[in-house]
Parts: C-alpha cells; structure tokens; sequence
C-alpha cells in the first residue's frame, strides 16, 4: 500500500492505495470519477485518456504512483467555472458523440491537440493525431469536425 | 496485474541497488510495453523500479559524438526537439511515428531500446545510424548490442540511460504498419554515413533488427532504388503470421528499401 | 398491405425534421454517464470467470480449493451448483416468430433444436472461452487470480469451428440429441418455377460467398452489477442491455422467480449494435452470487473477454445463383445460404432476416431458397448491425457484379433495368417480403450525382499516374425494420416538470432521449425542452420491446401518437369540466385547449393540477401498440479507393450514400447513424475478423492487437443524404436509419477492389481485404498474365 498524492482538476487529492493501482482505478475508484473509462486492456482504444500537467496521456498505461505530485485533468475537469470547454460544446454542437463512452477521451484528445498544434491543422493531421482514440459509433466524420471547428474558432488559444 | 512493490529511486545508482535487492525486480519508465505485459499477466515482477522521473534520465544535447538523447527522455519530446529536426531530422519523424501520440507522450527511448521489440522502430535507428547505447556501466556499439528477438547484450539489471547518434550525411525511414496493432510489419532505415551505407530492418527478421547487408554493398555502389532491382530478401530470414506471411515481409523490406532510398531525409508511413 | 391510418395529432411538425443538439450529450460530454460499471453498492464484491481453453471438452471434474484457500477469496461455484440450486436456463427464444419472419424450421419442418444455455455448463465446454465455473473475491484482482488457480479436469473431444464441415454428417457433434449439428434445413420460394425459369434462361451466373464472422466491438465491454435483498426477495441488476424489460423477464425465469421480484437497470449503454440484444450469463451469475453471498456482486469483461465471449456477428456461406435473358432481365435465383450459429442457439434472426431480402432491389419473379443454419464450437453468434442484411446484400449485388462482368453489361445499366420501381409498391418479392415502398431509381440516379460517378474517369487516370490502382464500388441495397411488436408508452404530464414519456425502447447511443422528445414536442404543441424521455429502470418502464433492428422509433412513434391522442382526449375531458362548456366545443391546437371563438384557454400544466386536485394519478396516460408489418429502408452508396500495389495497402478516397429512411426525426442523429453504420461495414471488408486456428480451436484474434479496427486515420470522411419515402405502415411514415449504411458497406468495398484489380484479371478475395491479401492476389494475377503470356 501507497499514499498517492497529486492534484485532480484543480484539488489536491490524497488516497491509500495498492501499489499496482492504475491512475485510471485511482481516478474511478478511489476518487469516484467514473467520467474516465476503461474500454480494452492493450492500451489501444483511448477511452481512459486524461492529461498530465496539460498533457493528454492514457491513464491505463500510468502508475498512479508515478504521477504524485502531478496535475491531473478529466472530463469531468476539463470546463471552467460552470462553463463547458469549446471541445465540449463543438461534440455536442457537431454530434460527435453517440453511446458516449469513449466520449471523454476523445474530447481530452482533442481538447490536448488543439492546444498544443503549432500552426495550420487539416484533416489528415487531426485524423493521423486521433488515431489513438477508438469509437465504434460514430464513424469519425463529426469527430474530425468538431475538432476542426475548435481549432478553427480558437486557434489553439484555449487553456486545456 | 498481479501485486509489486512500488518504489521510486533517487539516483540511476540507486535505482541499480533496488533492481539488484529486489527477489525479481522489473524497472518501468514509459510503462507502454510493460504495464499492457502486466495486465495480461504474462509478468509477475515483485518490485516496480520507476526510472521515469529521474532527472538524470532527462535531456537532448549536442555531443561531439553527435546527439545524445538521455534514457528517459519521451518520444513526443524527440520528435518536437529543435536540436534533433535541426540535426537528424528522420530521428524526430521517426519518433513522432511511435504508437499514437498519447503513447508518444509516455513512452521512452530508453525503455525502446532496452526492450528491442522486434517491430519497435528506435532499434532500427540505433543500428542504421551506428548509434552508441550507453548504459549505467559502458558504452556498447549498436552492431554489438541488439542480440537477437527481443535480446540485447544488457545484464540483469543494466539500465539504458542514454543513445548518442553521430550525425549522417543522410538518412530515410519507410514503415508498413500492422492494420491492427500499427506495430511495423516491416520497416527499414537507409543511412549514407562517410564510412558506407547502413540498411536497419525492423518488423520483418526472425532474428530481430537486421542489417541485408548485400542491399548495403549495393547502394555503397549506386546509391538509387534501382540498384536494389536484382535483390531479393530471403523469406527464410522472416518473420511470418496470419497478418503478414514471409514472402510478403520480404516484399515490404525490398520496397521500402526502395523509397527510403528514394526519399532522404523523410518518414513515409504506409498502411 | 393496409396503411396506418392517419392520425389527427400529427399535424404541425415544428421539431421533428431538424437536427436539435442532443438532451443526453450534457451528461456524456461532461463525464456524467451512467455506464454500468460506474454503479458500485456498498460492501460489492467481484467475480470472475473460469474459462474453457479449449473448443470442446468434457467436464470432469472441478476443484476449486486451491482458489479457496487464496486471499480475499469468497465462493466457488460450478455448472453443479448452479443445477442443484435450481437455475434455469436462458430462454433465449432464438427462433423469430414475429408476423413476418421468415419461418425458420429444422428438417422436414421439424422444431428448430435450440440446445440448451445454462449460465455454467455442468456436462461440457463448448467454445474456447465458455465460463465453467465462476470464482468471488473481495476485489477484482483477487477474483482474476483465484481464477487462474481454479483446477478444472477437462476431457477433450473433437471439435469443428468451420460451418461447411460442422453441417456434414460425421462433423463432431455440438448436441447428443442431434444427428448432426444441422438445426435448421427449410426451403421456400417457388421450387418449380425456379427450376423451369433456370432452364430457359440464356444465361446463369453462380458464385459462393463467404462472409466470415466479425465481431461487435462496443466499446464498453459488458458489465454486471448483481444484488439481492433478502428482505424483500428481490433481486437488483444494474447491466447494459438492449432491453432491460426482455432481460428481467429472462433472468426471472433462469432464477425461478417471478417477474416482479427482479429489477433491471440499464441506463447508458456504450453501444450494443446486437451484441447486447441477449443476456450473459454473468447477468445471471452475479444475481445468483449476491444471494448465495448476501453481498453485491460485480462483473467487468476484461476487453479480450469480450473479444472471446460476446456474441459474435455474421459468419454466412452464402451460394447464388441468377438466371437471366438474353437482354439482361433477371428470371429467377437460387440461394442455398448456411450459418453458423455458434455452440449455442442464442438467435436466429441473422438467417431469418437475411432470407426475406435474398433478392434484394430487383425485380426477380421467382426464387428458391434453401436456409441452414449450423451448431459449431465456436461463439454463439447473434444479431449484429443489420443482422444477415449485409450478407445476402452482399451476395446478390456481388453476383450482378460477376453477371455484369462476364456477360458484358455495364454494371449500373445492369442494375437499373431490373430495379423494382415505385409503381410496383408495395412489391411482393419472390421469398414473400412486402416491400413497403421506395424510389429505387431516383436514389440510384441521385447517388450517382452528388457523387460525381461521371468525374471518377479523371480521378482514375489521376491515380494511375501516381502508380496506384484505382477502384470504383458501387451497391444498391433494400434492407428490413421488423423488430418485437409490441411497445408501451407512459405520458405523465407534470405539474412541476414538464412532461414525461416513460418507453420501453433501449438506446445505446441513437439519442432516443432527443428524438422522441421531438416527435412528443410536437404532437403536444410544447417546447422540445419541457419533454423528458424515460429508459431503462424495469420499476419505471413495465414494458416495451428494447433497441434493435431498427424498431425504435417507428414503434416508439408510433405508440407515443397514440398515446398522445389518448392524453388530448382525457385533457379535453378535463378541460370541458373547468370551462364548464361541452367537450365537443373543446379544440386543441399549438398546447393549448380552448373554446374556439373565445379567449379562453388552458395549458398542460393548469390541466395537470386540476387533475391532480381530483386523484393521486394526475393527468397520464398508457397505452399499449402492436405492430408487425416490416418496413424497408433502402438506398445506394458508391465508393472510390486507391491501391498500392507493391504493399496492397488501400486508402479510401471517397465515400458516398444515399438512405431512404423514411420521414427523418432528427438528421443530426440519422446522419450519424449512417456515418457509424458504414464504418462497421468497411471494418469487415478490410480489417475485421475473427479467424480460427484450424490446428488447434484457438481463436486468433483476442485483443486490438490483432483485431483491426475502424479508427480516424483509416476513415475517409462521407457525402452522406437523405432521401425521405414515407412508409405507409406507420402514421410518421418512418422507415429506419440504424443500419442502412452498413447493409452495402461490404459490397461496395469488395466491388471497388475487384474493379482496381480489374486490368490484371479478375480474383476472389475473402474478407477482410487485408494488404497481404490483395497483394497477394496481385502476385497471383500477374503470375497468371505472365503464364498467359509465355503459353
């Protein structure tokens, strides 16, 4: 057993836990922020993504242990002060989402992505940069769109 | 996963000390080969050595041996390095081709290397460019360190704490992905250096990252795709599996020979 | 074919048609969904499956002490104990046996043997991966590992994974009772007149196609979070579904209790696409568990789990025969269609279905087809995304295809010379399906337009000079919405909240909650806001027919206009009274009932608390439907890809459809739909399969690592419309628009491929389409050129 300390979506948060824990079972169940999912067990599908320090990383693949200390966002995080994220807003307004489950990884993906591109972003380059997030719903087509309409309105000024 | 003891070292020493006190102790740094290893409980590890943090592990700089990108250093961070796309450009492409881009924020050139994946695509940039893989008590040259599938010459507990590339005249990566895993079927690095040409092969031999080097005296003579024309690979030298079977590997080497060849100073993933 | 007579409260449609965001996205997109694992009850517990390793073995024996005696460790339980307590089986009811189904038989007519389903097996395994015993833990890890420790004794037998050797006699044999692993041998159609028109007919085209097992894939594998209460004997199950109402009613029945002593939640579902459509046995197994424990337990599927265990989807040889005349006109086709259903018979609706549509958009008089279905060792399969449309869509747009090709016709003229045409609707085709109604040609010709079939020349030649393989694909398709019967309404007009429709339908993401609170908006004259749609609790939603086939919405519609009416009927009741006029002088339009002429009217909510004046009830009403006649959606897509011959790899370059779907609630969602739909579809052509290791039983496909996948950098984006035929079988006219776009996903892939490899010749390629595979074939062929050559 470990104390694990980090900061989730802007609180500092501290929990007993077994060493093995992944930082997604820390997020779900020591924290009960059941936003983030689990969706396959090879670190391919992308549902269980959140960010590091801003940072979009599979929390399936991560050690709670190794990020204490670290800055943690989720879904359920990623909105300011009672208001929606523009990536948000964009799945909703462009239906990039249907079941929803692999939803807040998605929006994490693409809340990182367009923070952080530097310069002009096409199709091919979101489609290349989500290749990491599976969805069996929604064929991608509004996915794509939503991410674009988001760095197109913002170009890449949003905090995430 | 089945229980380990986690512990965070406070030195590349230290860490050592806790792999060589551990009954069996596995090291972690990117955590994306080994954690998916846990999960599927093919491991049993009993200590958890975590390199990640080390600040020893962190950091890209300008040798006179070239570039020395350290052990812990992500791939996402080789592949935005102005020092590495000013320099050796297809390393940085290369690594921005790892996995997908979550993986590439966690995953580690040190723990590529020291796991020689036979389809992981750093080995094949280690032994096109003739790197040096330095590690916490010597230097190996890359023709001596990879050993075969998923070998390496490291002892029991050696750490890679850090690859240092000499600077070619020019180098290419082609890579076919798995339509699956997008693991390299095949991929092959093309590297003219002033002593000859250097062909890495991953994804494709049974034997692990290779060198054909009748497709580098070749090219030491005719530098094009054409002079690879009368070539072949061997089958028997494959890898073979229901997604790509030896005589179709043996094709995507020869070809993307050909178009690293073709085209220096890129990446071109196929798929 | 009697059309639905029209209904008075459909009149003004001011939300229905436009693509309003949706109500259930504000939780999904803010973290606060409600998949089944994120429920957890007090004091839970976990449990895990011991599974067979091998695809056919006899149980010997079980020990489970060495699991015992682990950390954590609560139960062991086995097929033995399930018996000895009682348990039940599934009742799946595999057979469909709505009005229109097609009436699947075994030989001779005899009952369809549908084996049997425990939740454990005490006699044998008989797929790798079948749950022989379950082991409870404190915690899931602790569950996993006493698993692993559970010592099981197996005998292994024979065993048979392909369906054309499981259906010869000799093949080993799934069921003892069965003479062979056959269940299900009927033929229908026109046997002799099939006969006379084939040999006639100046020419006939045959082919055999197989269209391999896929899997379903949602991406949130099952879960099952069981518990029982023991003071008042009843059990709790919070478990995805595709019809929480079916699932209670089976899981009583596998418990041996009555309906009323079992509650089934299901609220978010992360997709279903059939996998969901019938119980686990984990469902049952967690129920079973907490009471045996007194503790709740729960179930996650690891994803390789559910790679080896969820019911699977497709797996159909399908033989095609087409005879036509001398100037191209289809006479007559034969189908001999075969499935494999798997170790257990958990449904048959991929082969059912799939015969009704044999023929497909063509205007065929006569037809013989001959359905098997197949036991094997291998999983179950059940419905999945169009369940058996795609296959036999497949089979005839690829057999014109072929016809086309070695007769000399062009592809689309071919097509289009036998296309049933509006004048023929309803159209009775030759295996009994009423084709309800459709503009076949215009979707065709509108396809062709929007996407630029004419351009394509240039594209090609374009390509070509980039040294890549063009292909052009191109499938027509009609497809089928039968689903249950039967669906309930609730309308309960509050007097604080708006107003609430309680349904019985199962959405895993077609945005029930939204579409249908359209459709009430609107009959109801209220906000799209003040509507609230109720799923998924079976305490709340006491009947109704779950999500699948595409049923939802004409049947939700449906009963909700009924319902509707009822509801103005008895607010214009209530009305009457407090204006004190007759209730024949009452009118209702736009929300509001009022005395025509004068000023004075009454909204829901006024209406709603004078009725809650008079009885605890208020203003709500019920109200059951039940209807059978099929609809049939239709349309056509066309696709364009690019080959590289040296590596086989292909990229999809352009992606086009047109979907009749009948009157479109909502084209936000429809086009999504589709979108999803076409995706599963091109998944299998090119990437997805669930192969069989011939040597040893083993699947070869357990993890994303091996299974390909649908993902963003391997999707083309779409051109996607929407053409609108009203069915008359229903009052909104509603056809359905879940599975139009995978039904020709594969044709149109597959034909788009032969065409690229068309100037090297012409060869079969089995799905997926992989670049070994179509490179390969490209060795093939050029080796058969070189051959030709040097004869």
């Amino acid at each position: 057993m470990l104390t694990v300390s980090m900061t989730v979506n802007g609180e500092p948060v501290s929990r007993d836990v077994e060493d093995s824990t992944l930082l997604v079972e820390y997020l779900r169940e020591a924290l009960g922020l059941t936003g983030t999912h689990v969706g396959c067990d090879t670190t391919q599908c992308g549902c269980c993504t959140i960010h590091i320090d801003g940072i979009s990383s599979k929390s399936c693949t991560v050690l709670a242990a190794q990020v204490e200390g670290r800055s943690i966002t989720t879904i359920e995080g990623l909105g300011k002060d009672g208001q929606l994220h523009p990536m948000q807003e964009a799945f909703r307004t462009c239906h990039g989402l249907q079941c929803g489950f692999c939803t807040p990884g998605q929006i994490m993906a693409g809340a990182e992505l367009v923070r952080t591109w530097e310069g002009p972003l096409d199709e091919h380059q979101v489609r290349e940069e989500m290749e990491g997030n599976l969805c069996r719903c929604t064929g991608y087509h509004n996915i794509v769109k939503a991410i674009l309409s988001v760095h197109a309105e913002t170009r890449g000024k949003v905090d995430a | 996963m089945y229980p380990f003891i986690y512990r965070r070292p406070k030195s590349i020493a230290d860490a050592v000390k806790l792999f060589e006190a551990g009954e069996d102790a596995s090291y972690i740094s990117g955590g994306h080969t080994l954690l998916p290893t846990l999960k599927a409980r093919l491991a049993a590890p009993t200590d958890m050595i975590d390199l990640a943090a080390l600040p020893e592990m962190k950091g890209i700089e300008e040798t006179d041996g070239g570039i020395l990108i350290r052990g812990g250093t992500v791939h996402a961070d080789v592949a935005s390095s102005p020092l590495v796309q000013a320099k050796l450009p297809v390393l940085a492409g290369l690594a921005g081709s790892i996995g997908d881009r979550h993986v590439r924020h966690r995953g580690t050139i040190g723990g590529s290397v020291a796991n020689n994946d036979p389809a992981a695509d750093y080995p094949s940039a280690v032994l096109g460019l003739n790197a040096t893989v330095i590690t916490d008590r010597r230097r190996i040259a890359a023709d001596d360190y990879f050993t075969g599938l998923y070998e390496t010459c490291r002892e029991n507990g050696e750490i890679v704490t850090g690859v240092e590339f000499p600077i070619p005249l020019s180098a290419g990566y082609a890579k076919f992905r798995n339509l699956a895993s997008r693991y390299s079927l095949a991929a092959t690095f093309v590297v003219r250096t002033e002593a000859g040409v250097r062909v890495a092969v991953t994804g494709a031999y049974n034997r692990g990252v290779s060198r054909p080097t009748h497709f580098e005296q070749a090219l030491d003579a005719d530098f094009s795709p054409e002079a690879l024309d009368t070539l072949e690979i061997d089958p028997e030298d494959m890898l073979s599996d229901p997604a790509a079977t030896a005589a179709y590997r043996a094709n995507l080497v020869k070809t993307l020979a050909r178009r690293a060849v073709a085209r220096q100073g890129v990446v071109q993933t196929f798929k | 074919m009697t059309p639905f007579p029209a209904l008075d409260i459909i009149k003004s449609l001011k939300s229905v048609g436009q693509p309003l965001k949706r109500k259930e996205d504000e939780r999904l997109i803010t973290g606060k969904g409600r998949f089944t694992d994120d429920f957890s009850m007090p004091g839970q517990v976990w449990a895990a499956m011991v599974r067979s390793p091998h695809p056919h073995a006899r149980i010997v024996s079980i020990d489970g002490s060495a699991a015992m005696e682990m950390d954590g460790v609560l139960g062991v339980f086995t097929g033995a104990d399930a018996l000895a307590d009682g348990l039940g089986q599934i009742p799946h009811n595999p057979v469909p046996s709505t009005n229109f189904d097609v009436k699947l038989t075994g030989r001779g007519g005899t009952p369809v043997y549908i084996g049997e389903h425990y939740l454990l097996p005490a006699d044998r395994a008989r797929y790798v991966g079948e749950a022989v015993a379950m082991v409870v833990a404190e915690t899931r890890q602790q569950a996993y590992s006493a698993a692993e420790a559970v010592m099981v004794e197996y005998e292994e037998l024979d065993w048979v994974s392909e369906s054309r050797v499981a259906c010869e006699p000799g093949a080993p044999k799934l069921w003892d009772t069965m003479d062979d692993n056959v269940l299900v041998d009927a033929t229908f159609g026109d046997i002799e007149g099939t006969d006379a028109a084939f040999a006639k007919a100046a020419n006939v085209v045959e082919m055999t196609w197989v269209i391999p097992r896929v899997t379903g894939v949602p991406m949130e594998p099952r879960a099952a979070l069981g518990s029982y209460d023991a003071e008042t004997q009843r059990y709790t199950l919070y478990a995805g579904s595709g019809g929480a109402v079916r699932q209670k009613h089976e899981l009583a029945k596998v418990m041996g209790v009555e309906p009323a002593a079992v509650r089934v939640l299901s609220f978010d579902v992360g997709g279903n696409f059939g996998t969901r459509n019938r119980a686990y046995v984990e469902f049952g197994l967690v129920m079973w568990a907490s009471k045996k424990l007194g503790r709740p337990v729960k179930f996650r599927a690891e994803r390789s789990e559910s790679f080896l265990t969820d019911y699977q989807g497709r797996d159909l040889v399908s033989k095609v025969e087409l005879a036509l005349d001398a100037d191209g006109k289809f006479l007559a086709m034969r189908a001999d269609n075969l499935s494999n259903v798997g170790a257990r018979c958990v449904s048959l609706s991929p082969l059912s279905k799939g015969s009704g549509l044999i023929t497909g958009s063509y205007d065929i008089p006569v037809a013989t087809l001959r359905s098997r279905a197949t036991y094997s060792n291998t999983m179950p399969t059940q419905a999945y995304r169009s369940s058996g449309r795609p296959e036999v869509c497949f089979a005839i747009e690829r057999l014109i295809d072929k016809a086309a090709r070695e007769l000399g016709y062009d592809r689309l003229e071919l097509r289009r010379k036998n296309l049933v045409s509006p004048e023929q609707m309803p159209y009775r085709n030759a295996v009994d399906s009423l084709y309800d109604s459709g503009e076949y040609e215009k979707n065709m010709d509108r396809l062709l337009e929007i996407g630029d079939w004419a351009g394509s020349a240039a594209r090609r030649a374009d390509a070509t000079k980039r040294g890549k393989l063009f292909g052009l694909g191109f499938a027509n398709y009609v497809e089928s919405s039968i689903g249950s019967p039967k669906e309930r309404a609730d309308i309960i007009v509050h007097t604080d909240k708006g107003i609430e429709v309680v349904i019985g339908t199962q959405p895993a993401g077609q945005g029930h909650e939204t579409s249908f609170a359209q459709v009430m908006a609107d009959m109801l004259g209220v906000p799209f806001d003040d509507v609230t749609i109720t799923l998924g609790d079976t305490d709340v939603v006491t009947a109704g027919g779950g999500t699948h086939s595409g049923r939802s919405m004409r049947h939700a519609s449906t009963v909700m206009a009924l319902a509707a009416q009822d509801l103005v009927d008895k607010a214009t009741g209530i009305a009457a009274e407090l204006l004190e006029v007759p209730a024949d002088t009452i009118s209702f339009a736009d929300g509001l009932f009022g005395v025509p002429g004068t000023n004075r009217t009454l909204g829901w909510r006024e209406l709603a608390v004078a009725a809650a004046e008079k009885s605890p009830e208020g203003l709500r009403v019920r109200r059951d439907n039940e209807m059978h006649q099929p609809v049939f959606p239709n349309g056509a897509g066309m696709c364009e890809v690019e080959i590289d011959p040296e590596t086989g790899g292909i990229d999809i370059t352009r992606y086009v459809t047109v979907d009749d779907v009948g009157r479109c609630i909502n084209p936000l969602i429809v086009h999504g739909q589709t979108h999803g739909g076409i995706a599963m579809g091109v998944g299998q052509a090119l990437w997805e399969g669930f192969p069989i290791d011939q040597g040893s039983g083993q699947p070869l496909a357990g993890s994303f690592t091996d299974y390909g996948m649908p993902r963003s950098d391997n999707m083309p984006s779409f051109i996607c419309e929407i053409a609108e035929v009203h069915s008359p079988t229903n009052p909104f006219g509603v056809k359905a628009g879940g599975e139009g776009g995978t039904t020709p996903a594969l044709a149109i892939i597959m034909s788009a491929i032969e065409d690229a490899l068309l100037p090297l010749g012409v060869i079969e390629i089995e799905m997926p389409a992989t670049p070994l595979k179509i490179w390969s074939a490209i060795q093939t062929l050029r080796a058969g050129q070189n051959a030709g050559e040097n004869a």
